[in-house]
């Protein structure tokens, strides 16, 4: 009976804390984004030759965990299968938000854009089953750097 | 060449749907094939527990919990009941009865693995006559024959078992809990069956079926008395005393039973028997305080059977 009352408080608190949290982070996301759009993040290998770039590596990374409501609507998931919508949402997240730290870096070093963008997801939980369920997206690239200024 | 990164619409990578529905579909879907899966298995269970010989089911029977407080005089009386309905019920070769009777007053009776019966002194003081008795005798006893207790364990081990399995905490030591012995919850169609089983027994016996409305009329009147809550062993909520009384003037209608009759009293000494038997009960259960770690009686509050 405990175990159930502490479950359901979990899942309530997983819920209510975890929407809260997201919707925030979306309004920052978009927000952001929409500041540093004037920076490009390209994803090609072959930056311009002209004018003569400085260049430098920038990354941005970011930890993210699930809350237990979306962990359990995940292992529900688990049961029929499909889209694991709960966590979309997640990675979405943790995607942008280091491109983002991505582009804040490169920002702040003067550069005009930054090529050769690429994304590395790593699980921070590995042999210890559902112990974390937390991974670390990083995103990384080659700032290019105007050294006219 | 200009490098610029395009506005990507919102809700191609994020399903849009909300979580608490996703929450509702998934965990219905799953509540319900966990019910499915469990009607499945006890049904699968009940039905491999049929096929166990009776004499294997003896083996199984809780037989430290059963203390018997009946006298010699009162166990006679009573096997002499016992056989006489074994006979009119027909109970198939090798079913032994065995009746067993408890100085407890708590108002109770049921029937265990075994054909190991229990009768309460609670119960058995408040009986009218003996045809009221023979009733209660032959409900259990139909419980007994019809296989009710080993089917309904059966039941619930395949289910505890395999649900165990699936979240991988198996208790496999379901035939080892106490409880679950005197805590036999029959179906309502175990119930309106063994009702069934018992009339005709008893309208053999004496040639009408006075004694089983009698019996009905003390339960319900406990039932009145204690609430819902203390629920009676062997007449519990299934099937519902109204529907229950009723099942028995329909089938006494259609049989053409009379429901009246001259009812048999019950010996003179039975009330001294009775009291003779909680003095047993009250000597025992001293001797118990005094040696802890002894398996409970029967009589401990887990004794109150079919609850709800």
């Amino acid at each position: 009976m405990y175990n159930l009352i502490l479950f359901l408080v979990l899942l309530s608190l997983g819920y209510a804390v975890g929407q809260f949290a997201e919707r925030r982070h979306y309004r920052s996301i978009l927000q952001r984004e929409e500041k540093l759009n004037s920076l490009p993040a390209i994803a090609s290998r072959y930056p311009p030759t002209e004018p003569h770039y400085q260049q430098a590596l920038v990354t941005g990374s970011t930890v993210v965990s699930v809350d237990y409501f979306k962990r359990f609507l995940a292992a529900l998931r688990n049961l029929f299968g499909g889209r694991v919508t709960s966590y979309e949402s997640l990675l979405d997240r943790a995607r942008r938000e280091s491109l983002l730290r991505m582009k804040q870096q490169a920002a702040a070093m003067g550069a005009a854009m930054v090529f050769n963008v690429k994304y590395e997801t790593a699980s921070i939980s590995k042999g210890r089953g559902n112990s974390i369920g937390s991974i670390e997206v990083l995103a990384y690239g080659t700032a290019l750097i105007d050294p006219r200024g | 060449m200009k490098y610029r990164n395009p506005r990507i619409p919102e809700g191609i990578n994020v399903s849009d749907r909300h979580p608490l529905k996703e929450l509702f579909v998934l965990a219905g879907g799953a509540l319900l094939l966990l019910f499915l899966l469990s009607w499945l298995l006890g049904q699968f269970g009940g039905r491999l527990a049929r096929l166990l010989p009776f004499e294997h089911e003896a083996a199984l029977a809780p037989v430290s919990l059963l203390r018997n407080d009946a006298g010699p005089e009162l166990q006679a009386y009573l096997e002499q009941l016992g056989s006489r309905l074994s006979e009119e019920m027909a109970l198939p070769d090798g079913m032994q009865v065995h009746l067993q009777m408890s100085g407890d007053d708590t108002f109770n009776a049921f029937a265990t693995l075994g054909g190991n019966i229990l009768l309460y002194r609670g119960l058995l003081e408040q009986l009218p006559h003996e045809n009221a008795l023979v009733m209660l005798l032959a409900h259990e006893m139909a419980h007994v024959e019809h296989r009710d207790p080993i089917v309904q364990i059966g039941q619930g081990a395949a289910i505890q078992v395999t649900l165990g399995l699936l979240i991988g905490d198996p208790n496999l030591a379901v035939l080892g809990s106490a409880g679950l012995y005197t805590q036999l919850h029959y179906t309502r169609e175990m119930e309106r069956e063994a009702d069934t089983e018992a009339l005709v027994a008893v309208q053999r016996l004496y040639g009408h079926i006075g004694g089983a409305r009698e019996l009905f009329n003390v339960i319900h009147a406990q039932r009145d008395k204690s609430g819902r809550e203390e629920m009676p062993a062997i007449f519990s909520s299934h099937p519902l005393d109204a529907q229950r009384l009723e099942a028995i003037g329909d089938l006494a209608r259609e049989r053409g039973w009379s429901e009246t009759g001259e009812t048999t009293p019950l010996p003179a000494a039975f009330g001294r028997w009775m009291s003779e038997a909680a003095a047993r009960a009250a000597k025992a259960k001293e001797e118990d305080a005094l040696k802890p770690g002894l398996p409970i009686s029967p009589a401990s509050p887990a004794g109150r059977l079919h609850p709800g």
